[in-house]
Parts: structure tokens; C-alpha cells; sequence
């Protein structure tokens, strides 16, 4: 077992070597790209014994013969992949194939703002100032960020200037093929988004092949004074594709950032995602829903550092578990000292439905400041009984009974997405997970 | 100005040392400084113990010599050096005592000035008292009384001369030696502790407690407590323990097993006040408990303490619900200031079916100090309709402090139902207020208060017990900022 | 008794009482009523001590003595009472440890012992006679969960147990039922001697029905704009108040 992961870290580090011959090596980010590497060289993958990592094993994943670069262009048409896409309005689309970007199903802009690609945010001048002040200013050291920060290369670009509100929400998606036998791919996303401006993003990763995938996401999202992000995540891929998904939000005075993360497919999805609050009045808020089968793993690891005074966090993740799948919950909240009058917020609501399931859950909170209002909540349980009985006798058969009762729990989550269209498509997903067809009108 | 202020509370705060900070002055006979198998050995010896007692603790030792420390708990200490610490003490005469009039003078003494002074103790309805000073137990009471009942209740070291059948059947089986760095200390190590069997369907008809206390200079202290409920049986044990004050760091480690068989039930109650260092961190026990009990089925363990005491606490009063039907308790008040560390919890082991546990624990942070709750519900697959309700509440008092949980939550089993709740709070300036209006000074306002965040907890004492922790609580707290 | 002379008070630099006067001799009931956000409650805790207002001009003396540096314990010890119009929660703190808490710490600063379990006892069967209190409700903990009209008639509980030399009643009326406001009312009264004096801050006549006031003062925007006897509540509880801020410009 360790002698395979030795085999694909070793594999990783003798192709570095590779990687620096295709991208400039006398770029500003080189330094870092190559800090970075020798991080990971160091630390190697994550295994259970890293207390991060206590409930989730990469180990399975690990063992795949992953090929690292992906040399052949591979194009797709859009009929085949229309529906991964929210397409029923008009976005900015950064898309990418195998790792490489498709300009052919892509829709950038240069418009007032910058939606477009990490490559070339990377090389050309005129982005230089950007990346020199925001690159890799608040991604963790840790194995796998790391990983990604050595190998950074292509991903989404999007800047907001100054008083900007983005008329159209933007969509990053990374597609893969599977025309190797498994495949590494590791997007690297930055966002800033400047005093005042407005943004929605939603992000998916999508395999095309029962192909073995593994996606090692790093995003770092800056939002400056008055600025409003939303973000949402759309986790259902295949059952052979896992995702791990690094994200870090850094946050000014009064900036309000959203991040939903709908998790309802995929082999081993692992989000971690890390919110610092520098600033007063911000407003962080983290929502998810995880609703997997078969032996689906989902491991939602949340941080929220409250560092400046009167600020607030909400989290709420809702979660439903079938088969022998396993859901993780590991949220911490840390309030600083400074940080007086925090409001912090974290629920954790899970149902097993089956037997073999499996949730581990380990909601922190680690308090330094004394005038705050903090609270965590975490329950398992299972569907009320006496609900499902009474909607059984006024005729709704068991099955859809307990699908209301499923979709009314997880509601709540629901209630902040502001994209009608992405509502809609998660609601359909949920209907299609649980397995039913009925209405589920907003 | 007669405003009482922050900074006044925070002066006097400051200037408030261990009420119980003195010193003892009884000859010991104390090993030389260090540990290694001739050690363990010279102390199996001393104690007389049977041979499969001495390969017990050889085992015990092996395990530890290859063991390291751990270090995943929230708290940062100087580590000990173990072989720093002498790993046997007694007083040099064992008195044979019938009566009061026959404990050493100064010992009588140093229990006055606790405030739970013998007499005061034998006066107390039904408590029989068990008293260990140093390593070795000087008096044992009402032993007759229980006799009568078939109740043993002894010094471990007599337990394994008297009944070794008892003690080495039940002995490890819960806490196995190997189990973690101290309890393999414990195991190689132990001087002494108490040992106590109730018989089948017996109710034990009085509290049993135990007075621990630190005293050599120097000595490390490993109690061994083994309790054993057979089927049908009930007992409420009490320990509480307090310190001499002295610049040195001590280190603690016991371990404390409780067996429940079918259809019995434990109360296991603590008042722990070990000496916690002086205002600027300095000195003060380090406590790295081992506490943990098994349930057949229909049993219950209930486990409450109140700590206010030691430098640096490690301790996790746990529960295996083995037996189907069985219930495990735990009511926490942890309170730190100055300087201390505390990381404590529990867990809960769901195995059986119906099983049920409560967790409720409120800590209170001061000071500067730093406290924890670290705990487990898991839910084994096979564990039907297994509940938890934990609910952990922190109160933080002043700016310097902090609070901290962590809970880990395992469930395998799609009919258990877990509740988790925490929250955190300070005591707010309008309580304040109301209480001032009525005529209640700030600090008696904080007093009052707390007491009513450690209610639920408060309650679950038994009645004696309570009393003393009230005013244990009102004595760590004197002088905290609201 | 009391006697306040132009006092200014602001809070966060909002100046919220311009120069209020007003004097409270012993045996007297002084109504205190006006518009929402006028200053009531503000004067009430002022009077009390609550330390977020700065009292920035003005002098407040009871008993002819200076108490705006007394410590609000103090000016308890002193026999000012405030019921107050939200009165607040103290989890696991039952009624009864309260009140006997307050009680003993008020003797305790006379230089008197605790007062004996048994007078205490006998001294809580009696008011909360007084007041129809169930006596299971004094186990509860202080005010949480309480009505609101439970919490009010518990505020009066606790004046009657106090009994204190100047009581301030913040609209204590509102939140009681009908029956409710006759027994509180009633007790008040009962409680009236010619040595102490209440104030009743309060919005409606028929709390004034039952304690019939000696004075009646209007607050407006910080300030005693008009003062009466009984008859100006009625004509307030007719009128409104927009004939006397009409007859201040
Ligand atoms: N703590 C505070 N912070 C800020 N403003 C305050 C505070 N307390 C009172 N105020 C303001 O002072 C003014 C007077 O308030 P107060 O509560 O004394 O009014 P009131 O006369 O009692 O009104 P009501 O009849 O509604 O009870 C209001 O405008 C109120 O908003
Ligand atoms: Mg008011």
C-alpha cells in the first residue's frame, strides 16, 4: 500500500522536471512554484494518521497510474456536454478540456473586467501587478495545495474592478475524457474582486469516462471592502472522478461571500474550504448539501478564522446518506481576541438512510474573545416517523413522503442560492437523487 | 470612588492564592529518583504483591519504555522528566488506627485546614472515609458496617493480598495496560488506590469517598481505582483531592476502572482542587487521568466532576456501552483561571442496543487559561437505536482566555440519533446591572451566576458533595472579571 | 425624598435627557408619563446607576445626599428599587436563591447578619400571598421562560421582599392581564407608607385607576414638560400628547 503512493508521489516529482520545461522558469511565480514543490516532496500525500485527514483516505485513489500531463488536445462538442452546463442563461464561460482551455466552448471577457485564464494572467505584463499582490497569498502550505501550487499552469482568472457588478453570472467548469486511463488534472483559480464590485461564480468538475480522475483544486478568492461574491460549487460526477477542492476567501470591511457547495456524486470529494475574515462587519457564509449512495465519500472541512471585531459566519451543511457512503463534517471556528462580538453560526444536520452508512463529524470551536455569541449544532437522525405517517395517510406514498421530508430538510440550504436557474437545477438534482418525480416548485 | 472595577476585580484576582497551599511534615521513605524494571520490581516487593502481580507490572513497564508521549491534547507543559520522579513513597509508621485519636497529628491537622476534617467526615451521614495520603492508605472506616453488607472496600494493596481473585480478574480489563502512555505508567507503577466490590442485588447503603492528596516533595503519585458493581448492585463513590502548594511541577497520573454487570449502577462523583500553580503559572499539578468504565446490560455509569483545580488537566471520563439497554453519563464543570490548562471530555461507545448517554459539560474559563472540551460519541453498526444528547456550554470571563471544543462525533448506524450542541457566552453587563439594582455586589453577582450556568451539573453531586463544590467554584473564581 | 435638578444625560454622544427636574418627597406616588423613546427608562436607569449613560450636567440626591458616584449595589442599599420594563434572564438562578441573595447582601452591607431561613421563609409565604404568586414559580430560574406578564408581577414580588424606601415601577403594568394588574396594583399599594414613595412610569390610565398618583409629570423629548394631578392622565388617555408638544412651541 505505501510502496504504491510512494510510486505516485515519486512519479509526480521526477516529472517537475518536465513541468519547468514547458512554462517560463523566469516568471515572478517560479520561486513559489518551486518552494512549493520541494513542500510537497516533503510532505508527500495526506494519510489518516494527519489529524485533517482522520476520516478520509486518498488511498484507493492514490494507487491509479495517473498520467500527469495530458498531451493530446481533446476536443468535445457542445451538444454532448450542454446539459453539465447551466445553460438556460447567458454566462461567461471559462471551460476547460483535460486541463486545457477550450476556447471553442469558452466565453470570456476583457470587457471592463477580466474573466479569462490563469496562462495567460501568468505571462503577460499586463496582469503582473495582480498576480505579484495576490498569488498565492492565502492557499495553506499543506501536501496538497502545495502540490497544486508547483504544478500551477492553467485555471480560471477573473478580476472585478473598482464599482463593477458583473451583469452575468460566470461558470468554471473542467471537463475530462478519459482518453488516458487516469487522470490528474490540478485547476488553479484566482478571483479578486475590488471595493464595491459584485460577482456570482459557479463551478463545476465533470468527467466524461468511467476513467479513473482526480482533480486537485486550488481557488483563492479575494474580496475587498464592500465587495459581494457568491459562489457555488456543483459536486455530481462520476463514481470513478474524485475531487479534491481547495479554496481560500480572503475578506475586507463589510464584503459579503457566499460559497455553496452541492455535493451529490463523485468517488472521494474532500472540500476544504478556508475563509479569513480581515476586516469589520463581513459576512461569511457557508452552506452545503450533501446527499451521495453507493460508497461515495464526502469530507466538507470548513475553517473560519474571525480575526477583526463585529463580524459574522453562518454555516449550515445538511446531509443525507444512503448505501455504504460516508459523509465527514469537520467545521472549526476560531475567534481571535480581538475578534469582540463575533457572531458565529455552524449547523451540521445529518440522516443515514441505510444501514452501512457511515457520518463522522467534528464541529470546533476554539474561542479566544469573550463578548461573542458562538454556537455549533450537530445531530444525527432519521426522518420523523410520525410526519411520514401522516403524510402516508393523506395519501402521498411512503417513497415520495419521505422525499418531502428529505427535500424540506435540506430546504434551508437552499433558501440563500440567488441564481433562480441554479435553484432550479439543484432542486432537479435532488428530485433525481432521491429518486422521484414530483414538483418540487420553489 | 467606590466603584468596584475591573481592575480591582483583576488586582484581587491577582493577590488570591491557594487556599490550601501548606506543606505536611510527615517522615516518608521514599525510593531513590528514576524507573527502570528493578523499580517496578522493588516496589511489587515491597508491597508483598503475589508474583503474576509483579509480571503484570513488568508487562506494563515494557509497554510504557516503547510508548511516547502524547502530545494531540489542546495544553503545552514542560514534559516530565520520569526519571526525575521517586515512584514510591509511604509514611514511614503505619498506624494501626482504631479511632481518630490515632491518625498523626499533623495529618488531623492538615484535614482542618482542608475544611473536611475527620471529625467533621464521620459526622457527615453515611460517608465512610478512605483516606490516602501520599501512596499508601493510614485509615480505613466504617469497614465493619459494609462488611456486613459483603461490601469490600480497601486499599488496592490489601485488595491484592485478601482477595487477589477479584483483583486480577477484573484488574486492566478495562483500561489494559497498553492503553496509553500513563495508564502503562499507572499499571508498572502504582503504589496504591482503592479497590472496591459490591455484591450481587447489594445496594451499597452509604457514599464511599476517598481523600487524595499530593504530598512528598518530588513524588509523582499513581492511584489505582478499580470498582467493581456485580449484577444488581449500586454504589456512589466520591473522590476528591487538594494539594500542597509548592514550586515544583507533580505530576498525576491514575487510572480509575468501574465495572458495571448486568442491571448495575455507578456514580462516580469528583471534586478535584489540585493545586493549580500560583498566579503567574508557576508550578501546579499536572493531571493526566485515565478514567473509564464498561456497562453490561441494563447498567449505568454516571460520571460527574467538578474541576477547579491542577496546572494541566488530561482527562476523560469515558463509558463502552457494551450491554444492550445500558446507559452512560457525563456532567462536567471544568473551571480554570490564572494560568491552567484543561482538556477534558468524555467518550461514549455505543456497542450495544437502546443504549443511551448524556453528555453536559460547562466550562468556565478566567484568567488566562485555556479550556477544552475534547469528546467521542461513536456508534458502532451494530448499536440499534443508540441516543446521545451532548450539550457543551463555555463562559468565558475576561479577554485573556479561551474556549475551546471538540467534539467527534462517529455514527455507523442508521437508527442512532445524536444531538450536539455548544455554545459560548459571557456573563452579560445587563445580568450584571439587574443584580446590582437588587443590591448584589458584582463579584457575589458573578458567583451567582456561574452557579446558575453550573447548575445542571451542581445537581447531579451528591448532597455533601455539593456543598463543597459550590464553594470550591465561588473560591476559583473570586475576583474574575465579568 | 428624591430630588433631580436639570439633569443632562447622553449616550454614545446622543444627548438623550436636556434638563430634567423633578423632586419625590416620602409618601408620595409620582406618575411619569410621555411619549415612546422620550427618556423614561432613561431617567429610571440613571436613578438606578446603570453606567452606559453619561450624566453629563445636573445633580441627583436622595435623602439630600449626592448619589451619582454611589455603585447601582449602593444605591440598592439605599432602598431605590427599579422594577424594570425588560427584566432580564439568569439561567439555573431560581427566584428564590435570588431574592435571598439580594436580600442578605443589602443586610450584610447595614452590618446585619443573614436573615434566619425561617423569617426568610416566612416572609416569601407572606408576599407571595400578597401578590397570588404560585409558590412552584419562585424554583424557576429567574425570568427565563417567564411571560411577560409573569416577569412583571415577579419584579413586584421582589419589591415586596425588598421593600424599598424609593421604588420606580417601568411600565410595569404592560404585559399583565386584567386581573393581573388589580392584584400588582394592589400590593403596591399595600406596600405604600407614609415613608417611602413610588414613581410608576406608565402609558395607560387604568394602571393609574388602582394607584392613584399624587403628581403627574409629562417627559417630553428629555425634559418634565408639564406636570398635574391625577386629572392630567385622563385628560392624556383622552387627548393624546400632540396638544402639549402643540402648546411648547
Ligand atoms: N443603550 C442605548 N443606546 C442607544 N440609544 C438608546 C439607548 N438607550 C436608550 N436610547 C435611546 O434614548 C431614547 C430614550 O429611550 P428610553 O428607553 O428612555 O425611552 P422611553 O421613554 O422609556 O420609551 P418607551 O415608552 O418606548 O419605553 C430613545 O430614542 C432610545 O432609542
Ligand atoms: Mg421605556
Amino acid at each position: 500500500m505505501t510502496k504504491v503512493k510512494m510510486e505516485l508521489k515519486e512519479k509526480i516529482v521526477a516529472s517537475y522536471v518536465a513541468f519547468e520545461n514547458d512554462v517560463d522558469i523566469n516568471s515572478e511565480i517560479h520561486d513559489i512554484r518551486t518552494e512549493a514543490f520541494q513542500n510537497f516532496e516533503k510532505l508527500g500525500f495526506p494519510t489518516k494518521k494527519l489529524e485533517a485527514w482522520k476520516y478520509t483516505s486518498l488511498n484507493s485513489v492514490l494507487k491509479n497510474d495517473f498520467s500527469i500531463f495530458p498531451n493530446k488536445e481533446n476536443a468535445i462538442e457542445f451538444a454532448d456536454v450542454k446539459k453539465y452546463f447551466i445553460h438556460d442563461i447567458d454566462t461567461y464561460k471559462v471551460v476547460f478540456i483535460d486541463g486545457k482551455y477550450s476556447s471553442f466552448l469558452s466565453d470570456t471577457t476583457h470587457d471592463g473586467k477580466d474573466v479569462c485564464l490563469m496562462s495567460s494572467a501568468l505571462s503577460k505584463p499586463k496582469y503582473k501587478s495582480v498576480i505579484k499582490k495576490y498569488f498565492n497569498k492565502i492557499a495553506k502550505q499543506d501536501n496538497l495545495t502545495s502540490l497544486n501550487t508547483a504544478f500551477t499552469n492553467e485555471g480560471a482568472y477573473i478580476y472585478i474592478p473598482k464599482n463593477v457588478e458583473v451583469e452575468k453570472p460566470i461558470q468554471i467548469i473542467n471537463f475530462t475524457t478519459g482518453n488516458d486511463v487516469a487522470t490528474m488534472i490540478q485547476p488553479r483559480n484566482l478571483v479578486v474582486v475590488e471595493e464595491n464590485a459584485h460577482v456570482q461564480i459557479i463551478e463545476r468538475h465533470q468527467s466524461l469516462t468511467d476513467n479513473a480522475v482526480l482533480t486537485n483544486s486550488v481557488t483563492e478568492i479575494f474580496s475587498a471592502k464592500n465587495a459581494t461574491v457568491d459562489y457555488y460549487k456543483i459536486q455530481n460526477d462520476k463514481d470513478n472522478a474524485s475531487l479534491v477542492d481547495n479554496t481560500f476567501i480572503e475578506q475586507k470591511t463589510n464584503s459579503v461571500v457566499s460559497v455553496h457547495t452541492f455535493s451529490f456524486g463523485g468517488n472521494i470529494t474532500r472540500n476544504n474550504l478556508n475563509f479569513y475574515q480581515r476586516g469589520e462587519h463581513i459576512d461569511s457564509i457557508l452552506k452545503g448539501i450533501t446527499i451521495i449512495e453507493g460508497k461515495q465519500h464526502v469530507d466538507h472541512h470548513t475553517l473560519v478564522h474571525h480575526i477583526e471585531p463585529n463580524c459574522e459566519s453562518h454555516q449550515d451543511y445538511k446531509g443525507i446518506f444512503d448505501a455504504r457512503s460516508t459523509g465527514v463534517f469537520n467545521g472549526k471556528v476560531i475567534v481571535e481576541k480581538e475578534a469582540q462580538k463575533t457572531n458565529a453560526y455552524q449547523q451540521n444536520n445529518n440522516v443515514l438512510v441505510s444501514d452501512k452508512a457511515t457520518i463522522n463529524a467534528k464541529p470546533q470551536l476554539e474561542i479566544f474573545a469573550d463578548d461573542v455569541k458562538c454556537s455549533h449544532g450537530c445531530t444525527i437522525g432519521q426522518l420523523d416517523e410520525d410526519a411520514l405517517f401522516y403524510m402516508q395517510q393523506r395519501g402521498i406514498p411512503k417513497k415520495e413522503g419521505k422525499a418531502l421530508l428529505m427535500y424540506a430538510f435540506a430546504n434551508t440550504v437552499l433558501e440563500s442560492v440567488k441564481i433562480p436557474e441554479v435553484k432550479q437545477r439543484i432542486n432537479k438534482l435532488i428530485a433525481t437523487k432521491l429518486g422521484v418525480h414530483i414538483g418540487f416548485d420553489l | 470612588m467606590s466603584k468596584y472595577t475591573e481592575e480591582d476585580l483583576e488586582q484581587e484576582l491577582k493577590t488570591k492564592e491557594y487556599e490550601y497551599g501548606f506543606y505536611t511534615d510527615i517522615e516518608s521513605e521514599t525510593f531513590a529518583k528514576g524507573l527502570n524494571e528493578d523499580v517496578v520490581r522493588a516496589i511489587s516487593k515491597k508491597k508483598n504483591e503475589p508474583q503474576w502481580m509483579t509480571d503484570w507490572r513488568i508487562e506494563a513497564f515494557r509497554v510504557w519504555e516503547k510508548m511516547e508521549e502524547p502530545d494531540w491534547a489542546n495544553v503545552k507543559y514542560p514534559k516530565p522528566d520520569f526519571q526525575g520522579i521517586a515512584y514510591y513513597s509511604a509514611p514511614k509508621q503505619k498506624p494501626k488506627l482504631n479511632s481518630l485519636d490515632e491518625v498523626d497529628p499533623d495529618l488531623l491537622e492538615t484535614f482542618k485546614k482542608l475544611g473536611i476534617s475527620l471529625e467533621e467526615q464521620k459526622r457527615l451521614a453515611n460517608v465512610a472515609v478512605d483516606i490516602v495520603i501520599d501512596s499508601v492508605s493510614v485509615a480505613t472506616t466504617f469497614k465493619k458496617t459494609l462488611g456486613e453488607k459483603g461490601i469490600i472496600f480497601m486499599p488496592i494493596s490489601e485488595a491484592i493480598q485478601e482477595h487477589p481473585e477479584l483483583v486480577r480478574k477484573h484488574l486492566g480489563t478495562v483500561v489494559p495496560t497498553s492503553d496509553n502512555f500513563y495508564a502503562a505508567l499507572n499499571s508498572a507503577v502504582f503504589s496504591d488506590g482503592s479497590f472496591c466490590y459490591i455484591p450481587k442485588g447489594v445496594k451499597c447503603p452509604m457514599e464511599l469517598s476517598t481523600y487524595f492528596r499530593i504530598n512528598e516533595g518530588g513524588t509523582g503519585q499513581f492511584e489505582r481505582t478499580l470498582v467493581v458493581a456485580d449484577k444488581g448492585s449500586y454504589v456512589s463513590y466520591l473522590e476528591g483531592c487538594t494539594a500542597p502548594s509548592r514550586d515544583e511541577n507533580q505530576l498525576h497520573a491514575a487510572v480509575v476502572e468501574l465495572i458495571a454487570l448486568d442491571d448495575a449502577e455507578i456514580k462516580y462523583s469528583t471534586v478535584q482542587n489540585w493545586y493549580p500553580g500560583d498566579a503567574d503559572g508557576k508550578g501546579g499539578v499536572f493531571n493526566f487521568v485515565t478514567k473509564r468504565g464498561i456497562c453490561e446490560t441494563n447498567a449505568k455509569i454516571s460520571w460527574t466532576q467538578v474541576e477547579t483545580g491542577s496546572a494541566v488537566t488530561w482527562k476523560y471520563p469515558s463509558c463502552i456501552l457494551k450491554g444492550n439497554n445500558s446507559v452512560g453519563e457525563f456532567y462536567s464543570i471544568a473551571v480554570t483561571n490564572h494560568h491552567q490548562q484543561a482538556d477534558t471530555g468524555t467518550k461514549m461507545i455505543h456497542l450495544g442496543k437502546n443504549t443511551k448517554s448524556t453528555i453536559i459539560s460547562k466550562g468556565i474559563s478566567a484568567g488566562k487559561s485555556q479550556n477544552s472540551y475534547r469528546g467521542l460519541v461513536h456508534v458502532g453498526a451494530r448499536a440499534e437505536n443508540a441516543r446521545n444528547f451532548s450539550q457543551c456550554d463555555s463562559l468565558l470571563m475576561g479577554n485573556a482566555c479561551g474556549a475551546h471544543t471538540f467534539p467527534y462525533i462517529e455514527a455507523k448506524n442508521k437508527s442512532a440519533q445524536i444531538e450536539h450542541e455548544a455554545t459560548t457566552s459571557k456573563i452579560g453587563e445587563d445580568q450584571l446591572f439587574y443584580c446590582n439594582q437588587r443590591g448584589i455586589d458584582t463579584e457575589k453577582a458573578i458567583a451567582l451566576i456561574v452557579n446558575g450556568f453550573s447548575k445542571e451539573v451542581l445537581n447531579k453531586l451528591p448532597m455533601e458533595f455539593a456543598v463543597e463544590a459550590q464553594k470550591l467554584l465561588e473560591i476559583s473564581l473570586e475576583g474574575s472579571v465579568g | 425624598m428624591l430630588k433631580i435638578n436639570n439633569l443632562h444625560a447622553s449616550i454614545d454622544d446622543k444627548s438623550i435627557l436636556k434638563g430634567l427636574n423633578i423632586e419625590v418627597k416620602a409618601g408620595e406616588i409620582h406618575a411619569i408619563m410621555g411619549p415612546n423613546g422620550a427618556g423614561k427608562s432613561t431617567l429610571a436607569n440613571i436613578i438606578a446607576g446603570k453606567e452606559e449613560y453619561e450624566v453629563t450636567d445636573g445633580i441627583i440626591e436622595l435623602d439630600g445626599e449626592d448619589i451619582s458616584e454611589l455603585a447601582p449595589e449602593e444605591r440598592a442599599h439605599n432602598g431605590v428599587f427599579l422594577s424594570f420594563q425588560y427584566p432580564v434572564e439568569i439561567p439555573g438562578v431560581s427566584v428564590t436563591n435570588f431574592i435571598k441573595t439580594a436580600i442578605n447582601e443589602t443586610r450584610k452591607a447595614k452590618g446585619l447578619e443573614d436573615m434566619p431561613a425561617k423569617d426568610m421563609l416566612k416572609m416569601i409565604r407572606e408576599k407571595s400571598e400578597l401578590l397570588e404568586i404560585d409558590r412552584k414559580f419562585l424554583s424557576r430560574s429567574l425570568n427565563e421562560g417567564f411571560s411577560g406578564g409573569e416577569k412583571k408581577r415577579n419584579e413586584i414580588f421582589q419589591m415586596a421582599m425588598l421593600e424599598p424606601k424609593l421604588a420606580i415601577l417601568d411600565e410595569t403594568d404592560s404585559g399583565l392581564d386584567i386581573d393581573a394588574l388589580r392584584i400588582v396594583a394592589n400590593g403596591v399599594n399595600k406596600l405604600k407608607s407614609k415613608d417611602n414613595a413610588v414613581i410608576v412610569i406608565t402609558h395607560y390610565q387604568r394602571l393609574l385607576d388602582y394607584i392613584v398618583p399624587d403628581f403627574v409629570h409629562v417627559l417630553h423629548d428629555g425634559k418634565i414638560v408639564k406636570t398635574g394631578d391625577a386629572s392630567l392622565a385622563l385628560e392624556l388617555e383622552a387627548k393624546g400628547y400632540d396638544w402639549i408638544k402643540k402648546e411648547l412651541v
